[in-house]
């Protein structure tokens, strides 16, 4: 199979990412401008756009499926790149795609179906031998099963969403009495999020890692895993900093928990590029949480460490071409660190930063790279993830990473909105976090201080103020006003206006 | 004269006796309240050195005493005088809480009077910086004769001269009355308050216990009353928002505004107000991101920006000349015009017609408020006070029309026939009689009954609607409106359509006055 | 007449909401001095981004907030408040902050009927005067609806898609 062009589905760093790699292929490049960016940065970097501002439709422009087919069918689109989020995990969309000859950068719409039912899923899990969480066997009816389940498997347990994960949905039980009340509230907010009341239970690990596997099928049934990455810094549930590999994982561990990976996306006989999710408690025993059928954020850090092109790979593999290595060729050196840079205010509670970005410096140099959506001018708006930009560090091993992190960030400079690189720098002067101690619940229990500052910040903060202050005052006394010219006055209206008095 | 003799001694005791009325112990008397003394208010508002007291030894009599006794100090509560603000003659009275609480008793106000009188003689700005517990209990209706000799006064001169009232304590009873009837007023934060009846006899007569702040602190009067125009966190800031006020209005009524040194030669097209106002009609912005724009750098200094913030009222300039200027305020009850607003802006309008300031219109309205409030409460009388202000100003008046403008609302915000020299309208500007939605639904009432899918139907015909009949285009091409105009050239325009209107001059029938709806 | 005032050009003192104070006198000059020491500190401007030189340190700086003497200071990333005052409005601002009332509840309510499309904030953020706490789409707009004082936001009593009346609490808001 050939393709000429790519349709990127997508916005931001990722629709910038998926150019850059597409436009090395050789493809033609189209991309889709909305209403609400009409000058986002990624606009620059594509072939031609498919203008979608006209839109007046209720549905947010990278969600409308007929919309986006039938733009591909009139600009004669041989394939589109969902990126992640948005359509990325529609299995509906992927049908479409299939049924109007346009080649769908991702696995079938059948592995879409099953792995985004997190109970078909753990069937499958379950089918292959695969360790899970204990819990329900599909969803839970009411909250009296529940806590007959519960009974069982012992507290404290977790109701989560069948239809779709993100936090939402989400409740840990701590006790039966807690049970009515968790049920009612994370299943209306089921129903709120996904359309889909369900809950299904499981157990609860306390303090668990969370470690997902890179995995890459292609349509000859050959399938490799690229080695873990560690994503416990979370908040909320929304993952903050991933790094490759994980300080938890032996060589051992390694390959028992590659080969599950694996064995799952045998199972669906997925191509493409797909991460396997993994919980890991503190006694390293791991289990299956599901699996995510599309190109994630953070793959970057597993292309440092195993020098692949991983959306290359997404598209070739797509287009029928044998995978050009095997499980034996993958090596991983080095480490990896990736930084979310979102336009946030960690001061202020991870509220949304909105408004003009005046300046934007990144740091260069060969152990830094830089995903972003943004430069200088760019608008961060409420419609969209507050994601602007990924800032990855390579080091010969984790502490180098880490050192390289902290020179990387302090170089970085964002003007006109607040970022999350306070945060960041927070983390990496935290102990435990240089010691490798990680788990899910991190940010809450392991930091005293979400931001990072140093003790002179606030002195030079002062001096700023009263600096410009100052400067007011002085400007104040140097202005220089005309009122001789306020009192030349032509004739012609001097005289009609005293008349008039 | 000997230096040593008699006569020079003595002059220099009442020098001295005088200081002693404002040394510092006595200072620190306001100090310890947080205020400042007249004396340290006078010292910031005046360029350094060009002060001079008048009146300073006026003494009151302990004869005009009905009751209690009076302290007999030199000035009595009040230092008036005149001086230079940036270079430019500035009369003002500082009311000296000190001195019986600041409180006016008839020689009080024979000097405040006597100050007005000499203002309004040279054409000069008046400034009072009111600090005082009011009318002199002791001295009776002469106080209160006192007051009303004031209050004619600041009628009198009342569009002739700027007047400014700057409330730096206590301002009670019917001394409030001076300020509300001068052009601005200005408080500070925790320290000012103004109210009819105090606390107290609230207390005793309703039964409702309410704290001074509440009842008439700076930011009651803010946000709330739309009676202060200015509010500061404290004095010094004050007095520097005077004089920034000062250096946008002229000295009198015969001379045009103050103009700042300008040295940018050329302008360019500013690209960045093609992006701040969305196509979607239904999506806010901020607009003094336009403003800010148009004007001259850091120019715009807005006025009353507490209160009624669904429209915007200030100066700018516009290479270097003051203009005044009206917008509406999309992010704010979406921009519609109600009472409180439509009065806002009316008594700036004319306030810049009294001293010959051009006024821009920036327009971006859906309509009036609809509801039972606005119309119980007279949005009918309140809006013609707008609409009254427009078409009575004779300053040069443009117009520019950003997004929306409908019905009545449109008529009311400087259109072409009710007055404007210039009108402008960017490519994004809707003029109708009313929206797109509300029109389809009365013009195709029966189509929209009788269709399958009445949703889709008035999508359709609402864009249709805004293609041909709410584009600015009709308007253009039947003259209400000049020009459509590319956003970004909109500074050029506006500078070119001022200077052309520089020496605009018409006369509007004569009579006493108008009668404008109250 | 030669009244004498307290002359205290050039001196100003830097105050955080916390009562953090930096007295810093003479701010222009080669020698600031800070908490009365000399300090040697500049500001410099490059590639469009301004910089404070002090301890043979680079700080990247932003004035991300200015409203009269109130300035919200960006350094390396993380936020400051500081009013400036002079020292005459210094003594002033220690005055009225004896007189402080007790914690003090602010109700925002809804100016006109609406439906509530978005909440910017969560019970027990900080929230500052003038920033938005949520957006209601009433006559076809969306209008932000922001908060008239600083503080903390103590209960939030609607959800996204709330219709509401006018007058309707939407938020409490305990001022600080």
């Amino acid at each position: 199979m050939k393709i000429k062009n790519l349709l990127i589905a997508n916005r931001g760093e990722i629709a910038i990412r998926i150019a850059n790699t597409a436009k090395k292929l050789g493809l033609k490049v189209f991309g889709i401008k909305t209403s609400k960016e009409p000058n986002a940065y990624y606009l620059e970097h594509v072939d031609e756009i498919i203008d979608f501002s006209e839109s007046q439709e209720e549905i947010p422009e990278f969600l409308d499926i007929e919309k986006i087919i039938s733009a591909a069918k009139d600009y004669k689109i041989d394939a589109i790149h969902p990126g992640y989020g948005f359509l990325s995990e529609n299995a509906y969309f992927a049908q479409r795609c299939e049924q109007e000859k346009i080649l769908f950068i991702g696995p079938s719409a059948d592995a879409i179906y099953k792995m985004g039912n997190k109970t078909i899923a753990k069937q499958i899990a379950t089918k292959h031998n695969i360790p899970l969480l204990q819990g329900s066997l599909g969803n839970v009816r009411d909250y009296r099963e529940a806590l007959q389940i519960a009974e069982k498997i012992g507290y404290p347990v977790i109701l989560k969403a069948a239809a779709g994960g993100g936090g939402r949905g989400m409740r840990i039980v701590e006790n039966p009495s807690q049970m009515e009340k968790m049920f009612k509230m994370a299943s209306s907010e089921a129903e709120k999020a996904f359309k889909d009341p369900s809950l299904f239970l499981e157990k609860y690990v306390r303090e668990p890692r969370h470690i997902e596997f890179q995995v890459f099928g292609d349509k000859h049934g050959n399938y490799v895993h690229l080695g873990e990455r560690e994503c416990s810094i979370q908040r909320k549930h929304q993952k903050l900093i991933e790094e490759a590999p994980s300080s938890a994982l032996t060589e051992e561990l390694r390959q028992k928990m590659g080969e599950a990976a694996v064995k799952i996306a045998a199972a669906v006989n997925y191509y493409t590029a797909g991460t396997v999710e993994f919980l890991l408690d503190a006694d390293k025993n791991f289990y299956f949480m599901e699996m995510n059928t599309r190109i994630q954020v953070e793959h970057p850090v597993t292309e440092m460490i195993t020098g692949y092109d991983l959306i290359e790979l997404q598209i070739l593999t797509a287009l029928g071409e044998k995978l050009p290595f095997n499980q034996n060729d993958v090596k991983l050196n080095g480490w990896a660190i990736e930084f979310r840079i979102n336009a946030e205010d960690v001061q202020g509670g991870f509220s949304p930063s909105l408004g003009k970005i005046a300046k934007v410096i990144f740091p260069k140099s060969k152990n830094i790279r830089i995903d972003s959506g943004i430069t200088n001018g760019s608008i961060v708006t409420p419609y969209f993830d507050s994601m602007i930009a990924k800032l990855i560090t390579y080091g010969e091993n984790r502490e180098n990473a880490i050192q390289n992190a902290i020179n990387a960030l302090k170089r970085t400079v964002i003007s006109g909105i607040k970022t999350t690189i306070p945060f960041h720098l927070a983390v990496l002067h935290n102990k435990k976090f240089v010691n490798g101690e990680l788990h899910t619940s991190f940010i809450t229990k392991e930091m005293d201080k979400l931001y990072y500052n140093e003790p002179e910040d606030e002195l030079v903060a002062a001096y700023v103020a009263v600096f410009d202050y100052a400067a007011e005052l002085e400007n104040d006394k140097s202005m220089i006003i005309n009122f001789q010219k306020s009192r030349e006055i032509s004739p012609w209206v001097l005289n009609k206006r005293i008349k008039s008095l | 004269m000997d230096v040593k003799g008699k006569n020079f001694k003595r002059f220099l005791e009442r020098q001295k006796a005088y200081e002693q009325q404002h040394s510092p112990e006595i200072a620190e008397k306001q100090h310890s309240k947080g205020k400042l003394t007249a004396w340290e208010r006078i010292e910031l508002l005046f360029d350094p050195g060009t002060f001079n007291e008048i009146d300073a030894f006026s003494t009151p009599s302990s004869s005009l005493s009905s009751f209690g006794k009076i302290t007999q100090a030199f000035g009595d509560g009040v230092i008036i005088g005149h001086g230079k603000i940036n270079g430019r003659l500035v009369f003002a009275y500082a009311q000296d809480f000190t001195v019986m609480g600041g409180s006016l008793g008839s020689v009080h106000a024979k000097k405040i009077q006597k100050i007005q009188d000499m203002a309004l003689k040279m054409g000069a700005p008046l400034i009072g910086l009111i600090d005082s517990g009011g009318a002199r209990i002791q001295e009776g209706v002469s106080s209160l004769a006192g007051y009303a000799g004031i209050f004619l006064r600041n009628v009198m001169a009342s569009g002739v001269i700027p007047q400014i009232s700057v409330i730096m304590g206590p301002s009670a009873g019917g001394a409030v009355y001076s300020p509300a009837i001068t052009d601005f007023i200005f408080m500070t934060n925790k320290t000012s308050y103004m109210f009819v009846t105090g606390p107290n006899v609230v207390k005793e007569v309703l039964n409702e216990d309410v704290s001074f702040e509440d009842l008439g602190g700076a930011s009651i009067h803010f946000k709330k009353s739309g009676v202060a125009h200015f509010v500061y966190d404290d004095e010094e800031n004050t007095l520097r928002g005077v004089k920034k006020l000062l250096t946008y209005i002229p000295s009198n009524n015969l001379e045009n505004p103050p103009v700042i040194e300008y040295n940018e030669t050329k302008e360019h097209p500013i690209e960045e107000l093609r992006e701040i106002v969305p196509d979607d009609p239904n999506k806010p912005y901020d607009i003094k991101d336009v403003i800010n724009l148009l004007v001259d750098k850091n120019s715009f200094f807005e006025v009353a920006e507490g209160y009624a913030q669904n429209i915007v009222i200030g100066f700018g300039r516009l290479r270097g000349k003051t203009i005044g200027i009206i917008a509406n305020q999309p992010k704010i009850l979406a921009g519609t015009l109600d009472i409180n607003s439509s009065i806002k802006a009316a008594r700036f309008i004319r306030f810049c017609d009294c001293f010959n300031i051009p006024i821009l219109t920036l327009e971006d309205v859906p309509g009036f408020l609809p509801g039972i409030d606005q119309e119980h409460n007279g949005i009918i009388r309140h809006g013609a006070k707008l609409l009254y202000a427009y078409a009575e100003a004779t300053v040069p008046k443009v117009t520019v029309i950003l997004r929306k403008s409908y019905g009545g609302a449109y008529c009311v915000m400087n259109s072409k026939n009710l007055g404007g020299d210039f009108n402008y309208a960017w490519p994004t500007a809707e003029i109708a009689v009313m929206g797109p939605e509300g029109a389809v639904s009365i013009l195709y009432r029966k189509e929209l009954l009788e269709s399958e899918d009445p949703a889709k139907l008035k999508k359709e015909l609402a864009q249709k609607y805004r293609e041909e009949i709410a584009n600015p285009y009709v308007a253009e091409e039947r003259g209400y409106i000049d020009e459509v105009i590319d956003p970004a050239v909109t500074r050029i325009k506006l500078i070119n359509a001022f200077e052309a209107l520089e020496n605009k001059h018409i006369n509007i029938p004569s009579r006493k006055h108008g009668n404008i709806p109250l | 007449m030669k009244i004498q005032l307290k002359k205290t050009k050039d001196e100003f003192i830097a105050l955080s909401p916390k009562d953090v104070k930096y007295k810093i006198k003479n701010p222009f000059g080669e020698e600031v001095i800070i908490n009365k020491k000399k300090q040697e500190i500049k500001i410099i401007e490059e590639d469009g981004v301004t910089f404070v030189i002090y301890n043979n340190k680079k700080f990247a700086v932003e004035i991300f907030e200015k409203n009269q003497n109130k300035y919200e200071i960006i350094v390396n990333g993380v936020s400051y408040q500081f009013s400036v005052e002079s020292p005459i409005s210094y003594e002033r601002k220690k005055y009225l902050s004896k007189l402080q009332q007790q914690q003090k509840i602010e109700a925002v309510t809804a100016p006109m009927p609406g439906k509530i499309l978005d909440l910017m904030v969560e019970e027990n953020s900080e929230i500052k005067e003038g920033e938005p706490l949520l957006i209601l789409e009433a006559m076809k707009m969306q209008n932000e609806i922001n908060s008239h004082v600083s503080g903390k936001i103590k209960k939030i009593y609607v959800k996204q898609n709330d219709t509401v009346a006018k007058d309707d609490v939407l938020v409490e808001i305990e001022v600080s």
